[in-house]
């Protein structure tokens, strides 16, 4: 029989049956991650994802680039959000910019906002509006706290979210008065995964009935879900709160020191990891190991075991006896890790516009519909005409028209917003409405 | 009638199918919780989830060991919806007629036993089957660390979360990489496998065909949040510990006021700026007028405002804060309050006061069950859905009573 790595790689490397999601429309007003990331997913595996944002600045994300760099003066985090979406820009507050809007919904499967609560009734495309003319929509609504509640109205983002459910209680040293957040903006990652879960689940319901519907997913109901501290303080009366490197499910587990000057994380979850690791460090004891002060001490004889130990040799008995053990990486580690390369987790990809990149894989990894990166996030309005032609059937005059009334915009001279330097608009077809991105 | 009592009817569960009511899922998990998790979120939204157990470790997985009667906590919560049985030659056939598998074991384990995505795709082509592991069901490293189990701490580990937590200026152990307080890899893990196996699912109506659905929990955070990718092309250096201070906007962190803590985000210049205005620190906006001026990889140089803010910050309450902070919008149109800039303040709260906000017990956030004559709180679905709205109808096999 062939190896298990082999045949399941085999798989995973073929080329798959096409795409999940061909032929779904997409439409999205979305800014910064909780709603943009929705539309990734979506357009990852072959939707086809019409962004709109405002003439000039944009999505706000776009300006927002790591340490403030931009390369080929775009934002490579919007950039690799917002891959194979097509980008226009009409401003809501001209009456026709709406209406265009509100003709792009009537034609979509799936409608994403994250603006403020209530704001898309403001602009006259509210659920009850839309599913008049669009009974079969998935209209899905992202905030703060939910589109209905006392809190509802209250500005949100990410850090306030961990804030007001308490989760920016669960992070920090014991015996130090800070907290810091989740980072990486996991209070709009993991809500946005959450809602996407929802999209399809709702699409899978009206593959099946026709039936559209109305989702409301918010960030904070998002992390408190997975907070097992709310039963445990109604059982206890008492509030987890900082635990340092301890995972109080789990014991020993912590992050360690190695001999040579790394970091080590250790967690041990089963009687038989336990065991495993004692057969190394004899004298670590059970006794209800999983005791807040038990852990400590089971942490102190292992911190001294992996101090005398370099990370190769961890590893290496980790493997041997079954020891859930992980070096703890950086980011640079984290872009030169071979494994990574090899499964497809990052990926060197070339862009028309900005050139080569390395980009993360997909969201997840599938044998039959693998996803694919196309583009990656255009300037503001880029996508205008095409859309405008492709969906509306407008013609190049009543583009043109909308241009100079200023219903539909472009970039500004704002990093983030624009095309490279060396771009011409004049050698650029698919900008001037001419041709698909794929030809 | 008002927009909330609107939604609460558009909302409302009563007598409404569930969106996944054809499905049958079977989660093997065992202690990985990102696998039950996964099974988690399709069994609230209806479809039929048999938990198969090999081993019997799940139930000791508890914060500080604290239990309800025999099971931990995670295992209790995501027990949700769940038929939960040992393994058994009886319950084969339920793995091989499943439309989903869900796979938490170690690689290759399950296709040793005969029940792998193997034998059940020679069998059953129609079959989903989601593996969740530390390094994935494929590559040469994930055959060299085959029988290193899963953990959410080495998870995040491997993702290089942890190096990215705690405060650069401080010393000693506290220089540590700091692990993030909840099952951040676990947790983003489970609802990424519950994605995959959507869009399979999704894509079989058409083309009537399964596949291998692959999650590796050491590099879910890196995949999804993308920072990794860009920071390593971008930069000679790893990110550090950033402690409250960002590396996209500046103030996006928690700070100490005079009375608690709140989180504070500036994400525009005019946000900031309405910041500035509340606290009466205009001499700080020359030197920092534009976000780009805020943020920047040399701590040091960042180090001064972060210091000013804190400092004034100290001297308000968060009363005071929100009371400043709410008089500055004035403007009634829509489009044009966010120009006038606010700064995003709000209370970090204990979990009594999460639990006590009117908010969630409108929302119906959470759920009060009985246990033993015991009345506990299990968070619900963070999904709410007009038409086929998510339930929790029973925890460990038993109708939940509220």
């Amino acid at each position: 029989m062939t190896d298990y790595f082999e045949f399941i790689g085999s798989l995973m490397k073929g080329k798959g049956r096409g795409e999940a999601f061909k032929g779904l429309k997409v439409v999205e007003i979305t800014h910064f991650i909780f709603g943009p990331n929705i539309g990734r997913v979506l357009a990852q595996f072959g939707a086809e994802v019409v962004k709109i944002e405002t003439p000039g600045e944009g999505d706000r994300y776009r300006i927002a680039a790591i340490f403030g760099r931009f390369y080929n003066r775009a934002n490579l985090l919007y950039a690799i959000l917002n891959a194979n979406k097509y980008i226009i820009a009409a401003d809501a507050r001209n009456e026709k910019a709406r209406r265009i809007i509100f003709e792009l919904l009537k034609k979509a499967d799936v409608f994403v906002e994250n603006l403020s609560a209530g704001l898309v009734d403001a602009m006259g495309i509210g659920y009850d509006r839309i599913v008049k003319v669009n009974p079969r929509i998935i209209y899905v609504s992202c905030s703060g706290y939910g589109q209905y509640g006392p809190l509802s109205r209250m500005p949100s983002f990410d850090v306030a979210a961990q804030g007001v459910s308490s989760v920016a209680m669960k992070t920090g040293w014991e015996d130090v008065d800070e907290f810091y957040k989740l980072p990486d903006y996991f209070g709009d990652y993991l809500p946005s995964m959450i809602a996407t879960f929802a999209v399809l689940s709702a699409l899978y319901y009206r593959e099946k009935t026709g039936k559209g519907q109305y989702i409301d997913v918010s960030q904070c109901e998002s992390l408190m879900r997975f907070m097992y501290d709310f039963t445990f303080y109604t059982l206890t009366g008492e509030e987890i709160g900082k635990t340092g490197n301890i995972d109080p499910c789990s014991s020993p587990s912590g992050i360690f020191k190695t001999k040579d000057g790394k970091f080590v994380a250790i967690s041990v979850l089963t009687n038989s990891q336990f065991n495993a690791l004692k057969s190394l460090i004899p004298d670590l004891e059970d006794g209800n190991r999983l005791r807040k002060e038990k852990i400590k001490e089971l942490n102190t004889k292992v911190a001294k075991w992996v101090e005398q130990r370099t990370i190769d040799e961890i590893l290496e008995v980790a493997k041997k006896l079954g020891i859930p053990v992980q070096p703890v990486l950086d980011d640079k580690e984290v872009i030169e890790d071979p494994w990574r390369w090899e499964r497809g987790s990052l990926l060197k990809f070339r862009d028309r516009l900005l050139g080569e990149i390395p980009i993360p894989g997909m969201i997840v990894e599938m044998s039959g519909t693998p996803g694919r990166i196309k583009w990656l996030g255009r300037p503001v309005g880029y996508h205008n005409r095409l859309v405008l032609k492709k969906w509306l059937n407008m013609s190049d005059e009543e583009i043109k028209k909308l241009e100079e009334e200023g219903v539909i915009g472009y970039w500004d001279e704002m990093p983030g917003t624009a095309p490279p330097l060396i771009w011409s608009a004049e050698k650029d077809d698919v900008f001037k409405g001419e041709k698909d991105e794929e030809g | 009638m008002k927009r909330d009592e609107i939604l609460m009817k558009i909302f409302s569960e009563d007598s409404k199918p569930l969106a996944l009511e054809d499905v049958t899922v079977v989660e093997i998990a065992d202690e990985n919780f990102a696998a039950a998790i996964a099974g988690s979120l399709l069994a609230e939204m209806g479809a039929k989830v048999l938990r198969v157990e090999l081993g019997d470790e799940a139930k000791n997985v508890t914060p500080f060991g604290v239990k309800i009667g025999e099971v931990g906590i995670p295992y209790f919560v995501e027990s949700r919806n769940k038929e939960i049985v040992k393994f058994s030659d009886e319950v084969r056939e339920k793995i091989f007629s499943a439309d989903v598998v869900i796979d938490g074991t170690l690689p290759g384990y399950l296709d040793s036993m005969g029940i792998g995505y193997r034998q059940i795709s020679e069998k059953n082509p129609k079959a989903i089957y989601v593996a969740i592991s530390p390094f994935g069901h494929f590559t040469s490293k994930a055959k060299e660390f085959r029988n290193v189990p899963d953990s959410d701490l080495t998870a995040q580990a491997y993702n290089g979360y942890p190096t990215l937590i705690g405060n650069p200026y401080l010393m000693g152990e506290h220089s540590y990489p700091l692990r993030a307080g909840l099952w951040a890899a676990w947790t983003m893990a489970g609802v990424n496998a519950a994605v995959g196996a959507m869009i399979a699912l999704f894509e079989r109506l058409k083309s009537g065909k399964g596949q291998f659905v692959d999650i590796a929990t050491n590099d879910v955070l890196a995949v999804v949040t993308t920072f990794p990718a860009v920071m390593g092309f971008l930069f000679e250096k790893p990110r550090g510990r950033f402690g409250t201070i960002d590396y996209l906007f500046y103030p996006f962190g928690y700070h100490k006021v005079k009375d608690g803590y709140i989180a504070l985000a500036t994400p525009t210049d005019a946000d900031f700026r309405a910041l500035l205005k509340i606290l009466k620190r205009w001499d700080l906006e020359p030197d920092w007028k534009f976000t780009l001026d805020r943020i920047s990889d040399d701590l040091e140089r960042i180090k001064g405002l972060d210091e000013e803010l804190n400092k004034t910050l100290q001297n308000f309450t968060v009363r005071e804060l929100l009371k400043r902070s709410a008089k500055l919008r004035k403007s009634k149109l829509p489009f044009f309050g966010r120009f006038l800039g606010r700064p995003v303040i709000v209370k970090i709260n204990t979990l009594r006061e999460v639990l006590q906000d009117e908010h969630w017990r409108v929302r119906k956030s959470f759920l009060n069950v009985k246990v033993n004559g015991k009345e506990v709180v299990v968070p619900n679905s963070p999904i709410r859905a007009s038409e086929t709205p998510p339930r929790v109808k029973k925890l460990l096999g038993k109708e939940i009573s509220e």
